[in-house]
């Protein structure tokens, strides 16, 4: 029998597609864990459920707190996937191909995270459904939810269609899998031959869709800022505050896919498939990214501090040498400082140190998105912060818990993806195509 | 329509605080405990504090020591952030000016409360609760109807509330005028706070009305909103001392 | 060329116009809040609704109050508009009041402890009164009723006369009020110069001046409605702003609202009402009328110095700016001030703040008082006026009652009168005298817990310990119910009858106590209680008292107030508005005014700035006999107001901060208001403190110590520690700390008991020698960090 679908040639195949062979006892394991954390942060959630918000160490002044650094930063690490593949596809970068998946697939995985975050932060989540029966659309939040559901919504698609080749591939290759993924394979094919015009139609798709990916993922991280920026609070309500939230949310993104490209290279023996030449084409854009951050933070503290506006100034202070002093200059080493030496002179051709450098960077703009949201908070303009408690935050068990379970879930989303599916796409790689 | 407001004179007011508790036991606010009044999760939509709420700020040197105090009702803005921000429309405000919430409605994303820059609005962080028999003083009074519900009723964790200038209490006003056949009068209706006030501080009407007390004061040169730089335009109207 | 513009392009061009303006329409969407359409809501409240008019009874200004009841139920307060002290504001205290009937610690019914095992069982009330009937009848049997002994607080109104009534059938003298623990200095300084013992009236409204001598008037003092109402009156209620002028250590409210706050050092107030003086004196600013007609004493008398040389001499203000640490300059200032915007009035003290816990703070009354006089305030509008009460129907003689004639004629074993000559109740000292030997046999404490509210109340439980029969009457399991024997619970204001004498505003008025609900639980109104004892005791007791109940004495009392029964229980209150003033000199100003109540010096009508009263007592008196009661001054001097050093508790080097336990708006001055949640809440709102106690201390004082703001400290005075937290305030003096009082309860109830500490123990247990008044301003503490 003639095979019916066409396959386009990558040398690598057997490497990319080693992984999905089998499911090992250490995955299994692997997986118990992170269950086993998101089973305590269920737990912890389950308290606040019954017991009401104040579970957590939110309070007045500070409503919000650990919920909502997540729901950012979950969706600024989102912007991994669509910046490599939209953006890069769209300005020709071809050495991106390799690790488009890889960042599609913590764009896919992070933005339910993200939502999720927000869910867990409503006082009433069985009033959930109000939010279409009377959605308000001058409310910030509505346009928040428009844009982040249809990120996803269109997130999913373009993962989607795009790994349509490879799950055909699998569906073809994988014969030893059990019955129930080979009629997973099957199904989620729908039916791709690879003939005629079927490529043709997909890169055309995934050129148009990348526009309205990158259009897509400047809306989406700005209007997560506009949450912040459209009340009149001190520190937040900035013009600047959009573009630096878009400038974040890519350069912590883009440092997830080092992490993640790392730990694939490592663990799944792919040191071919991803070769260091791709970091080092990561550490020259993570360089533009950790000095345009740098350049949005001197623009937005030079003009606060120049202007001087008292109620302004009292949030400056708390971030430069009051409550949030450790953490600010935490954050300043990890995010700019650190990376930025790592990038220069310690990273060219060495993947350690640019994981180093990553993960730097991504704790330090979890860090960042909390410095944004709480020293706000905690010196209001109109309560008055006397009291011992107050004007301060600290997270409770439950909160941070959650947080945990939040990364847990995503890291368990992304194993157990790449146990099934190819990380690396097999036709964006390959090196032939059909031959007419 | 009148567009009700409220004047307080901070030289005629003493901090004595009878406007907090007279709003908590005319609006069914809880007593928190001291654990979570510590943390600041104490529900008094009145509040009184010492200003300036910042204690970096420059109020001279002993013996020369300026101390000042001031009640924080909500400010009914006429351009209330707390409204814009709100996603499902649990707040709003009402054709007279005073701005609601709908317990029945609100999801408790505590958008407004961050929102609000006078920080007016509180939160349930948990299940309100009287210890027995405390629970007996709860005021009755209700406002319901169409998917809302205000008023003093009891409100469970998890949403937002506010002060509504007693609304309840101007619904109640305006039937009694209806059942006895006659015009509602503007002061007829006053606020729990402005009933209590032990120094005759406060003044409640309606602005729209030139000849009411509220805008004669309000054209005072003590007249001051408190951060009218946000353009907020609030309709609780403070006289300086002095 | 040109180029035609085609349809085509006009409507492209049209469409980006429109679809710009649309946008610009949708932003003023985004940018504006529109009202919401009506909302068809409609309210329910109560089925059943009903209001009653009665009087508060959380502090002693007993405002009238509006009771909502709603299905049965106490609701809400509000102020009666009816009533001349509050005209319908009320405080939060009586706000809160609901939590004071609801509150889940009340008493459920009488007592009886069982001292052996402290266990307590539940009586009835029949046995009740056969416990104190046959108690007191013992007692009488025996030939000692003296030996029953009652301790009451802020009691007014027809329950302080029916309580004294009551002693007096039974044949004990030994009615203790706790006045000598507040207002008793500021009365005595008013007693030993104008000759009448009461706080006097202060006509706020037409003042134009006012120089309040440590008057904490707008937080507490003995009337704080009254003087809150008067005070924005005289601000903003009228064409002319009147100023006020505060002098104390610490500045609290009224010193922010003032004009001028003066942080005098601590008990030197009379240095510097007499240094005003000597300045008004020499400026010749003295009302010369009253000075050479109605008072006595301004020149010398003879050999005897009068208090114009006695001031000129003494009280240059460059001396007094020694002594009070106010500069001479302002000194001057004030009291030109002071004398040429007249009516001005100096307020006295309604606490033990300006006492500094020798006689020289029943001196300072006196010169605060005698301030008044040289500007002729005395009885005088914008000046201070003398309390009027409502006239009642006088009591049915008691008939004549041999045993009780005897214990009457016993000296009072608080000492007032004997021991403490000039006093007249030494609360405080009851703990003393039971200690030093004098017999209590059965002790009765109505509205009284004087185990919490005095200096070293500890002694209270030793001393309970030799009274073999203490009864409480309160209606919570407060400090001193804890030790007693019977505890018989009286219902809260809200559910019984009472009264009260409306105070302050100088005319007459009576306010009533009507029950809004039925009692909650097995209590019983006191009034009734002694009644049914009185009954029960039978004999020459039984026949003082025809009354059924304690309602049916007050309608009797109340008969001839100008109204009828059913009018005043619907009003609440009623009064005789407008205050007459006596003319100087005339009979009404020699019967009701001035001398009055003298019981040595003559009762001429005479002011005394040199007080004849005080001669009578100190005149002869040798050099080391004075000492013996802590006066350095000889001779005419001891007349005559002047500034003694105090002498304190604990030396300085070692305990370098004087201790101010200041009385808050919130927690007010009674234990069970403690108990209330919502008042526990509020206490610390000056500070930023919640349910707790603190120690308020200057900012320079905390950093020479190494504190920071909200340090644990150790408060400590030679009369033992406590364990708070500081607060930084700066409106005080670097060498007082203030402390908060009614926290630190170790009973009352679950929202009271184990909330910060009480500063009383910390204070000087001692009381004054010759006045028998509560030392609360002459302790020396030391703080360090915890």
């Amino acid at each position: 029998m003639l095979p019916t679908t066409f396959h386009p040639q990558n040398n690598n195949e057997a490497v990319i597609l080693a992984p999905v062979h089998r499911v090992t006892r250490k995955d299994l394991l692997l997986w118990a864990v992170l269950l086993g954390i998101m089973g305590i942060g269920v737990y912890a959630y389950l308290t606040q459920w019954f017991t009401g918000l104040g579970v957590t160490g939110l309070n007045r002044p500070v409503y919000w707190g650990f919920y909502i650094t997540n729901f950012v930063f979950f969706i600024g690490l989102a912007h991994s996937g669509t910046f490599i593949s939209a953006i890069l596809r769209l300005a020709g970068a071809s050495w991106r191909t390799p690790l488009t998946r890889a960042a599609e697939a913590i764009t896919l995985f992070s933005l339910p995270f993200g939502v999720g975050a927000i869910l867990i932060d409503m006082g009433r989540p069985d009033r959930v459904m109000n939010i279409f029966f009377y959605g308000r659309f001058q409310s910030p939040l509505l346009w928040d939810i428009t844009a982040v559901s249809l990120y996803l919504f269109s997130s999913i698609v373009f993962f989607y269609i795009s790994l349509l080749p490879d799950i055909a591939l699998c569906r073809d290759r994988l014969t030893e899998v059990p019955s129930w993924q080979q009629k997973m394979y099957k199904i989620l094919a729908l039916g791709w031959t690879g003939r005629g015009e079927q490529f043709k139609r997909l890169e055309r798709a995934l050129d148009n869709m990348a526009i309205f990916m990158t259009l897509l993922v400047v809306t989406v991280h700005t209007v997560v800022s506009w949450v912040f920026g459209m009340t009149v609070q001190p520190g937040w309500h900035t013009a600047l505050i959009g573009p630096f939230f878009l400038v974040g949310a890519i350069f912590s993104g883009t440092s997830a896919v080092v992490i993640v490209l790392a730990i694939l290279r490592r663990v799944y023996h792919m040191e071919k498939v991803l070769p260091v030449s791709l970091f080092n084409s990561l550490r020259k854009l993570l360089i533009v990214f950790t000095v345009a951050w740098l350049y949005m933070m001197i623009a937005e503290f030079l003009t606060t501090t120049y202007g001087a506006i008292s109620d302004e100034m009292l949030v400056v202070w708390q971030k430069f040498t009051g409550d949030f002093a450790v953490l600010f200059w935490t954050m300043a080493l990890t995010v700019f400082v650190l990376p930025l030496i790592i990038f220069l002179f310690l990273g060219k051709d060495h993947v350690g140190w640019m994981v180093v450098a990553a993960i730097l960077i991504n704790i330090g703009m979890w860090i960042e998105r909390f410095l944004v949201i709480v020293p706000t908070e905690t010196r209001p303009r109109f309560v008055s912060t006397l009291m011992e408690g107050m004007g301060s935050y600290h997270p409770s068990w439950q909160e941070i818990a959650i947080t945990g379970s939040l990364f847990a879930g995503l890291i368990l989303l992304y194993v157990v993806f790449t146990r099934f599916f190819p990380i690396v796409p097999i036709w964006e790689t390959a090196h032939s195509g059909e031959t007419k | 329509m009148a567009k009700w407001s409220m004047v307080i004179d901070l030289e005629k007011c003493v901090a004595c605080q009878g406007c907090s508790i007279a709003c908590r036991f005319e609006n069914n606010t809880p007593v928190v405990g001291p654990d979570q009044a510590l943390m600041g999760r104490a529900m008094r939509w009145n509040d009184v504090f010492p200003l300036p709420i910042n204690a970096d700020e420059d109020t001279g040197e002993y013996p020369n020591v300026t101390s000042r105090y001031i009640p924080r009702p909500c400010m009914h803005c006429e351009n209330p952030p707390c409204i814009k921000v709100c996603p499902v429309g649990a707040t709003f405000i009402d054709n007279e000016g005073i701005v609601e919430q709908n317990y029945a409605r609100c999801i408790g994303c505590r958008f407004c409360t961050v929102a609000c820059p006078y920080g007016v609005r509180y939160f349930n962080w948990l299940e309100p609760k009287w210890e027995a028999p405390l629970g007996e003083h709860l005021n009755p009074d209700r406002v319901e109807g169409e998917g809302v519900l205000e008023g003093p009723v009891v409100r469970p964790r998890g949403i937002v509330e506010k002060c509504t200038f007693c609304v309840h209490r101007l619904i109640k006003a305006r039937e009694r005028a209806e059942a006895e056949g006659r015009d509602f009068r503007a002061d007829e209706y006053v606020p729990a706070c402005v009933q209590t006030c032990t120094g005759k501080a406060r003044f409640f009407g309606d602005l729209d009305d030139p000849a009411s007390t509220v805008s004669q004061l309000a054209k005072s040169t003590r007249a001051f909103r408190v951060l009218e730089e946000v353009g907020t335009h609030p309709k609780t109207i403070y006289l300086r001392e002095g | 060329m040109s180029k035609m513009i085609t349809r085509r392009d006009f409507l492209k061009v049209s469409a980006v116009v429109a679809g710009s303006a649309t946008a610009l329409g949708a932003l003023k969407n985004v940018v504006s809040v529109q009202a919401a359409a009506e909302i068809p809501t409609t309210l329910q409240t109560a089925a059943d609704e009903n209001i009653f008019a009665s009087t508060c009874h959380l502090c002693s200004a007993g405002c009238g109050i509006l009771v909502r009841v709603a299905n049965g139920k106490v609701v809400k307060l509000e102020g009666n508009p009816m009533h001349p002290v509050n005209q319908g504001s009320l405080c939060p205290k009586g706000q809160a009041a609901p939590e004071l009937l609801y509150n889940p610690d009340r008493l459920t019914g009488p007592q009886k402890r069982d001292r052996s095992t402290g266990h307590t069982s539940p009586i009835t009330w029949d046995e009740a009164i056969q416990l104190v009937s046959q108690k007191l009848n013992d007692l009488r049997q025996a030939g000692h009723p003296e030996q029953a002994v009652l301790m009451h607080g802020d009691t007014r109104g027809q329950m302080r006369s029916f309580l004294v009534r009551f002693m007096q059938a039974v044949g004990s003298p030994n009615i203790i009020s706790h006045e000598s623990l507040n207002v008793a200095a500021a009365k005595l300084g008013v007693y030993l110069t104008q000759g009448i013992y009461a706080m006097p009236a202060y006509d706020f409204e037409k003042t134009n001046y006012i120089l309040s001598f440590g008057a904490n008037f707008l937080e507490a003092g003995s009337n704080p409605q009254r003087t809150i109402s008067g005070y924005t009156y005289l601000r903003r209620g009228r064409a002319t702003r009147g100023k006020v002028v505060v002098i104390d250590p610490r500045q609290g409210i009224h010193g922010a609202k003032a004009d001028e706050w003066i942080p005098i050092k601590p008990g030197t107030d009379a240095a510097l009402a007499l240094g005003m003086a000597n300045v008004i004196i020499r400026t010749g600013l003295v009302d010369a009328d009253f000075i050479k007609n109605y008072s006595f004493g301004f020149d010398n008398i003879g050999k005897a110095k009068g208090f114009r040389d006695f001031v000129l001499d003494n009280y240059d203000p460059a001396r007094v700016e020694q002594i009070t640490g106010v500069p001479a300059t302002t000194i001057a200032r004030l009291a030109g001030e002071f004398a040429s915007n007249k009516p001005s009035l100096a307020l006295l003290p309604g606490k033990g703040g300006l006492l500094n816990g020798g006689f020289g703070g029943v001196y300072a009354a006196m010169a605060v008082h005698i301030l008044n006089a040289l500007v002729g305030s005395i009885e005088a509008p914008g000046g201070t006026m003398t309390q009027r009460n409502m006239p009642c129907v006088e009591w049915p003689r008691l008939s004549s009652d041999p045993t009780a004639k005897k214990g009457l004629a016993t000296p009072r074993m608080d000492g007032a009168g004997s021991k403490f000559q000039l006093g007249r109740n030494a609360y405080q000292a009851v703990a003393d005298q039971i200690l030093d030997g004098i017999p209590v046999e059965a002790l009765f404490l109505y509205d009284a817990n004087p185990v919490f509210e005095t200096p070293g109340g500890s002694r209270f439980a030793e001393a309970f310990k030799k009274v073999p029969f203490v009864v409480s009457f309160s209606s919570f399991l407060d400090e001193s119910a804890e030790l007693a024997d019977l505890i018989l619970p009286e219902p809260t204001f809200l559910e019984r009858w009472g009264d009260d004498h409306i105070e302050g505003l100088g005319y007459p008025g009576i306010s009533l106590y009507q029950p809004a609900v039925d009692p909650l639980y097995e209590t019983m109104n006191t009034g009734d209680f002694l009644l049914k004892v009185a009954e029960t005791m039978g004999g020459p007791v039984a026949k003082a008292f025809p009354w059924k109940s304690y309602q049916e004495v007050l309608q009797f009392r109340l008969e001839n107030i100008g109204t009828d029964w059913k009018t005043f229980k619907e009003l609440g209150v009623w009064f005789t508005p407008g205050y007459r003033f006596a003319r100087r000199g005339s009979q009404k100003w020699v019967n009701e005014i001035v001398g009055v109540d003298r019981l040595n010096a003559p009762r001429d009508g005479y002011f005394d700035l040199y007080s004849r009263e005080l001669y009578c007592f100190l005149g002869k008196m040798k050099k080391d006999e004075l000492a013996t009661l802590g006066i350095t001054m000889t001779g005419d001097g001891t007349s005559l107001p002047h500034y003694e050093e105090t002498n304190y508790a604990g030396d300085e080097a070692t305990y370098p901060f004087t201790l101010n336990v200041i009385t808050l708006m919130s927690l007010g001055p009674r234990s069970e208001a403690a108990n209330m949640p919502t008042l526990q809440e509020i206490s610390g709102m000056t500070v930023g403190e919640t349910w707790s106690s603190w120690l308020e201390m200057n900012p320079e004082s905390a950093s020479k110590l190494g504190l920071r703001d909200m340090d644990p400290v150790w408060v400590e005075s030679p009369f033992g520690k406590v364990n708070t937290k500081v607060r930084i305030v700066k409106g005080l003096r670097p060498d007082v700390v203030n402390m908060p009082f009614n926290q630190g309860h170790s009973a009352v109830g679950r929202f009271a008991r184990g909330r910060g500490v009480n500063g009383l123990k910390l204070l000087n247990p001692a009381s004054e020698p010759l006045s028998g008044l509560a030392a609360f301003t002459n302790t020396h503490v030391k703080v360090r960090k915890s």
